[in-house]
């Protein structure tokens, strides 16, 4: 168990820059999450902490002690790795003690804690096996359980459930989590898959092309996205989003969307005048019921596609494409011209030159 | 689907292909069947008008006249090769066995330093290894040989197998590092956080992987060592060092070549290298496959 300190971190292959400056603070026995496309740098972030790749500049610290130059045997930080990487010409058995015995820790004290680890990650029966052996979940369990069975400072988990299916993603991800509270131990975990960040961890990391847009609890960083970035990525279908013109109305602000006016639940600190992103989530808009004061939004319905437990429906809002969701059943067809609304706590709204949050 | 109806092309190209095949296995096989046959063919049938395809009459004449104490050929008593024939086996063996072994452990690790160890010249320096395989070895026989007298290696073990060592050691090289790239680094980086060092991984987690690898590169300087013929013919002038290879065309002699002989130690000398590929032939080609398949 250890505080993991980053600041000012960067990583550079040759001349091209691929993390930029990070600073994060991640406690003692939390779960942080890191979350960003395809390229953004979360392996090679996590790969410097692990020590696996070398720091272009800025400083790691575990426990407050800078582990920069340490090198990664001697940092006691457990990796599992997105394909396993079990050895395969060693039994699951021997994968988990692998760590053990290195430490020259006593053979008659390495069974135990293998065992111990195998029973808590239900593993007991496949110990004399050998990895090839194993189903893709039990792989993943091993891995898991070689990590486990050191009790390092902190655990790293680079997407270690994308090669597995969606029904056993969704029970490995409460037992990932349910282990790590039991353990207590610092957990990294890299992930493209929201769902996973936001179900699982204390706290969501939002990186982007090497740069972390957003650091939060994960309703947080629904509720509140800190920048058109982090409210376009989380969430889906994603947020629907228009260009629009702060303005202000009988003292109250209002956006103002091509000819729609939306009232604002507060004033904003804004000028009027200026450029903004208006924001709303599909989910949010429901059908405006008549003489409803709010704002309403004409939609114009293109696709209409039930996932069973909503129903998605596509269309434009004016002139820009719009998703909502609903949970009931409207009797909405393809072609109609629907009026929705939502609650002004809902909305959010973006400057439009820096992208970042007004309210 | 092109099995049930062989049109014509389809046809003709199996007959090519099945003639390639003959071709190649007439080649490769037809010296040493007649080999054998000579071996078994009595000295008198040997040099008959007519040649035979098959042994007129089989005799293990030659074969005891390897083994065996004395025995007579053309009407008087020869002494028995057994003497010198177990010395050439025996140098031999202990020149390729000892090649191979310092070959191979050379490679495994040297190849693993050319793939994961970063520094300069790195792969200038590999292309410059690998580029001495093109060098013929006549070039450098006469300075090895000058070299050899002064480091008093000549027709000793150790100046037999350093020599076959550095000529084989490109190969392997090239061999083992194929193989070491095909490998995940993941398993090594997953070594290295569970606390293990450099050559700890290597020994524990990469070499037993790399396996296959390493029994390609050592059949391959086995057999390269055990055929060899123009290093020990120079190097190799005496019993001490001379092998099997450099002994059997010295059963001729002034005014008869003992082809019955020659035939016999040279059928017994590919004994070796033919057990070991038969025993070892997957891993020769599952290691040398190794770069080439994902
Ligand atoms: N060895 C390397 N040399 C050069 N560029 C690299 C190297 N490794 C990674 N990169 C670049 O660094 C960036 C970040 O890569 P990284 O693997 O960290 O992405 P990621 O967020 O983990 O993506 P994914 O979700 O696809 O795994 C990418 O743009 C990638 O092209
Ligand atoms: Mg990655």
């Amino acid at each position: 168990m250890a505080t993991v300190e980053i600041s000012r971190l960067k990583k550079a292959y040759g001349k091209v820059e691929v993390i930029h400056d990070v600073d994060l603070s991640i406690a003692e026995g939390e779960f942080v999450s890191l979350i960003g496309a395809s390229g953004c740098g979360k392996s090679t972030l996590l790969r410097m902490i692990a020590g696996l790749e070398p720091i272009t500049g800025g400083e790691i610290s575990l426990d407050g002690r800078v582990i920069n130059a340490v090198a990664p045997k001697d940092r006691d930080i457990a990796m599992v790795f997105q394909n396993y990487a079990l050895y395969p010409h060693l039994t699951v058995a021997e994968n988990m003690g692998f760590s053990l015995r290195l430490r020259n820790v006593a053979k008659a004290d390495i069974a135990p804690a293998v065992r111990q680890a195998a029973d808590l990650l239900g593993l007991a029966p496949y110990l004399g096996r050998y990895p090839k052996e194993l189903s893709g979940g039990q792989r993943q369990r091993v891995a898991m359980g070689r990590a486990i069975v050191r009790q390092p400072q902190v655990f790293l988990f680079d997407e270690p459930l994308s090669n597995l299916d969606a029904k056993l993603r969704v029970q490995m991800r409460s037992e990932i989590r349910t282990l790590q509270k039991r353990l207590g131990t610092t957990l990294i975990y890299v992930t493209h898959d929201q769902i996973e960040a936001m179900t699982m961890s204390d706290k969501v990391v939002v990186l982007n092309a090497g740069r972390i847009e957003q650091v939060g609890a994960p309703l947080d960083v629904y509720d509140r996205p800190a920048n058109v970035f982090v409210a376009s990525f989380i969430g889906s279908p994603a947020m629907n989003m228009f260009d629009a013109t702060l303005e202000t109305s009988g003292g109250k602000s209002v956006v103002r969307i091509d000819d729609l006016v939306v009232p604002l639940p507060v004033r904003s600190a804004a000028t009027a005048g200026t450029k903004v992103v208006f924001g709303v989530r599909p989910e949010h808009l429901e059908l405006a019921s008549d003489g409803d004061g709010s704002a309403r939004f004409p939609f114009h319905v293109d696709l209409v596609e039930p996932t069973g437990a909503e129903l998605q429906m596509h269309g434009r809002i004016g002139s820009t494409p719009a998703v909502a969701t609903f949970r009931g059943r409207p009797g909405v067809r393809e072609g109609d011209l629907i009026h929705l609304t939502a609650d002004p706590r809902d909305f959010h709204l973006f400057d439009k030159s820096s992208g970042e949050r007004l309210v | 689907m092109s099995a049930q109806t062989p049109d014509r092309g389809g046809l003709l190209r199996l007959l090519a292909k099945a003639f390639a095949i003959l071709v190649l296995v007439l080649w490769s096989l037809g010296p040493i069947y007649w080999a054998l046959a000579t071996s078994l063919t009595r000295p008198d049938e040997l040099v008959s008008r007519t040649p035979h395809f098959f042994p007129p009459n089989v005799t293990f004449q030659h074969y005891a006249r390897l083994f065996g104490g004395s025995s007579v050929s053309q009407g008087n008593t020869v002494q028995s090769v057994w003497p010198e024939f177990s010395a050439a086996l025996l140098n031999s063996l202990v020149t390729s066995v000892g090649a191979t072994i310092l070959t191979v452990a050379i490679a495994a690790f040297g190849a693993y330093a050319f793939v994961r160890l970063r520094f300069p010249g790195r792969n200038i320096l590999f292309i410059l290894v690998v580029a001495t395989m093109a060098i013929p070895a006549y070039t450098v026989m006469i300075p090895l040989y000058r070299l050899m007298i002064q480091l008093g290696l000549i027709d000793t073990y150790v100046g037999i197998t350093l020599i076959y060592t550095s000529a084989f050691l490109p190969l392997a090289l090239w061999l083992m590092r194929t193989v070491y790239q095909a490998m995940p680094i993941a398993l090594e980086e997953a070594a290295w956080l569970d606390g293990a060092g450099r050559i700890y991984t290597l020994v524990r987690i990469v070499l037993p992987l790399a396996a296959p690898g390493l029994i390609a590169a050592a059949l391959l300087t086995f057999l390269n060592a055990w055929g060899q013929f123009i290093v020990p013919l120079v190097f190799s002038p005496t019993l001490a060092t001379k092998p099997l290879t450099v002994l059997i065309p010295e059963f001729v002699t002034r005014n008869y070549v003992d082809y019955g002989l020659m035939n016999a130690a040279g059928i017994l000398a590919i004994i070796p290298p033919i057990v070991l590929v038969i025993f070892l032939n997957r891993y020769l080609v599952s290691g040398l496959m190794a770069g080439a398949q994902k």
